[in-house]
């Protein structure tokens, strides 16, 4: 038990973190409950998906800043399609957006494989195309979705012999972030190709005289993120029900919570579960800010102080733990 | 790992003590109000939030107002709105990003008894208050003066706002239906800035050097910048409509031969939301749903426009900032409250 602990020590770290942050916002709020929890998940959501994405191709050494864009045209994608059409169309929409997601991100692999040009350029150059393209898709807001897509998102899970009081603490929007994710990460990390994926990232070099197939693993990663920025995409759509090809705060935000999330920007070290923890107290931040009411010019300031003193102070521990 | 937890738990409770000293005391009155504005760094929508808690702080009514100001999207919106509703406010004014995404947040706040006002742009969902500008009548006014002073026929130069807003959909309508009016007036360029001064700034100057020629601009309201760039680059002086901001007002004023008119658009339509929001937690309902805001137009030129006009300037106020810092009726500051921009408590 402290051995897995001492292992994941960043990642208990932030889940002490986030239960501290909860007992101030208890303090702060005496009235925050079960229902303020279930906003915060779906707060959450989109940018849990656009950490997802992020994380796989920083573990393996990349980054992608077409991120946020991924995620502005699938959402406008799948609002478009969803507009005025039946309920049962939408279950369509759903795979024919998540694979078109997971294309674009294989394209961007394969160019930066290909081109041998740096990620951060030819994803920066695809940010460009991809918002480009959600314009086109929809030049405004827009659009539609179906009804069972957005109650997905909406309220508790309701469980059988549990009473209500418990449950209300299980919102729906958590379920299918953590199936979502789980779906994916999960058989990938414990597959030969989870290994690759920490291999390139650790070192190019070192996994390609190992036998690793360096392009073939990239590409993967791309194409996941891809995968994951589609969900996101779709989860827009989901909350607001309609989409927007303006991309929201996303990018950022994304690579903040990576940081924050224990995940090594160079690559090959980190896993899912801190970069998503991470962002529920990102978000538990921000609610905090507007509960207290701090004059709204200074809250990016407090947020960008907080991670910069968090991620500082993990790595002061880190080094003396190296030491002693 | 017991090291980062002492380290972080003490970090984390000497910043909350922190935070919570610096709330500090509370003024007078009862009720406390939500503000939510997802664009941050624009004069229209600071002078918006500066009415608003001015308004709260004239009324002795609002013992705090809670303002969530960022640049944000419709899901980050709702965010801030379920936050709201979390603090336990008595009613959210709402400058909505758009007028369907952030329906089921505002249906979360009525359900809870919140009362929600929708200021500056409509919001679709029914249980929320409205009250707006006319944007419709205030594109239509500013469009039909300028066709009639380009004689009727020619090139105009259509500068909207934000694509997908709903102000600015309004806005378009009202410009499409004088544009019907005028079959010989054609649109020779037609571009979103944003409402952001530099961003159209530059669409204006680029426009310019591509030797297109044209008779009119249009502007949804980012207008001194185009008079700037028209004096800078030595183009022939073409009418341009544009809102009262303090700054377009002056050039209407004071640049030589330059032909134009201001359309209001108050942007203290933030403190008439305030005001209609304390009068519903007084129990006085208004009778519509839906309160409009009719705008007016002052033009220079006319005589009796100039006069308007003079009467109106306002050098001291920021020039980004609309000179209409008051709405009859729907607000009761002082401009020095207004300028002053403190709210209750501050």
């Amino acid at each position: 038990m402290i051995r897995t602990l001492r292992r994941h020590a960043w990642v208990t770290g932030l889940i002490v973190l986030l239960v501290l942050l909860f007992v101030v916002t208890k303090l702060i709020q005496p009235g925050y409950g079960a229902a303020d929890f279930v906003s915060l998940t779906r707060a959450v959501l989109p940018y849990a998906f656009a950490v997802a994405a992020q994380t796989v191709v920083v573990i393996a050494g990349g980054i992608d800043l077409s991120v946020a864009s991924m995620m502005a045209l699938t959402s406008v994608t799948a609002a478009v399609m969803m507009a005025g059409t039946s309920e049962e169309y939408a279950l369509l929409v759903v795979p024919f957006v998540l694979l078109l997601g997971f294309g674009l991100g294989a394209l961007n692999g394969i160019l930066i494989v290909v081109s041998r040009v740096p990620d951060i350029v030819v994803t920066l150059a695809t940010l460009f195309m991809l918002q480009g393209a959600a314009l086109l898709v929809l030049n405004a807001p827009g659009g539609g979705a179906a009804e069972w897509l957005k109650a997905l998102v909406i309220g508790p899970v309701p469980i059988p012999f549990l009473p209500d009081a418990v449950d209300a603490y299980l919102p729906r929007a958590l379920l299918l972030l953590v199936i979502c994710l789980a779906v994916v990460w999960i058989p990938l990390k414990r597959s030969r190709i989870g290994l690759s994926l920490y291999a390139i990232g650790s070192s190019e070099l070192a996994a390609f005289r190992s036998g690793v197939p360096v392009a073939r693993t990239k590409i993967l990663a791309y194409a996941l993120s891809g995968l994951f920025g589609a969900m996101g995409g779709l989860s827009l759509t989901m909350s607001t029900g309609i989409g927007a090809p303006i991309p929201g705060p996303y990018l950022l935000a994304s690579v903040a919570a990576v940081v924050l999330g224990g995940v090594t920007l160079g690559g090959g070290r980190g896993g899912l579960l801190g970069p998503i923890v991470a962002v529920f107290v990102l978000r538990l931040v921000r609610t905090d800010l507007t509960l207290l009411a701090v004059d709204p010019n200074v809250t990016t300031i407090i947020e960008g102080v907080i991670m910069v003193i968090v991620v500082m102070l993990g790595a002061f521990l880190a080094m003396r733990e190296k030491r002693s | 790992m017991t090291r980062t937890m002492r380290a972080t738990r003490i970090g984390l409770l000497a910043g909350a003590a922190l935070v919570l000293s610096a709330a500090g005391a509370l003024a007078q009155g009862t009720y406390t109000i939500g503000i939510s504005n997802t664009v941050q760094g624009n004069g229209w929508r600071e002078e918006m939030i500066c009415a608003m808690k001015a308004q709260a702080l004239a009324s002795g009514k609002v013992a705090k107002l809670n303002i969530a100001h960022r640049n944000t999207d419709a899901a980050g919106q709702s965010e801030d709105i379920r936050n709201l509703i979390s603090a336990g406010v008595n009613a959210i004014v709402v400058n909505p990003a758009d007028p369907s995404g952030i329906n089921a947040a505002l249906k979360e706040a009525t359900d809870k008894g919140i009362v929600v006002i929708a200021v500056d742009q409509a919001v679709t969902e029914p249980s929320a208050y409205i009250i707006s500008n006319n944007q419709e009548e205030y594109a239509y006014l500013g469009a039909k003066w300028l066709f009639q002073q380009m004689g009727g026929k020619g090139d105009v130069v259509y500068m909207r706002g934000a694509a997908g807003a709903s102000a600015d959909s309004d806005r378009d309508k009202g410009f499409k239906k004088a544009l019907a009016e005028f079959p010989d007036v054609k649109v020779a360029q037609e571009v979103f800035t944003g409402w952001q001064q530099d961003q159209g700034k530059q669409q204006i100057l680029d426009f310019i050097a591509t030797g297109t020629p044209f008779n009119g601009i249009w502007t949804s309201g980012i207008d001194n910048v185009i008079v700037d760039a028209l004096v800078e680059s030595g183009a022939t002086m073409v009418p341009v409509v544009g809102a009262d901001n303090a700054g377009f007002v002056g050039q209407l004023n004071n640049v030589q031969g330059f032909t134009g008119a201001a359309v209001t658009n108050p942007g203290s339509i933030g403190a008439a939301g305030v005001k209609l929001a304390v009068d519903i937690l007084d129990g006085k309902k208004p009778e519509q749903k839906v309160v409009l805001v009719e705008p007016q137009l002052w033009e220079n030129a006319t005589e009796e426009g100039k006069a308007k006009l003079k009467a109106a300037a306002d050098p001291s106020l920021s020039p980004e900032w609309p000179v209409s810092i008051m709405i009859p009726g729907w607000t009761d500051y002082t401009k020095e409250q207004i300028v002053a921009c403190k709210g209750p408590g501050e």
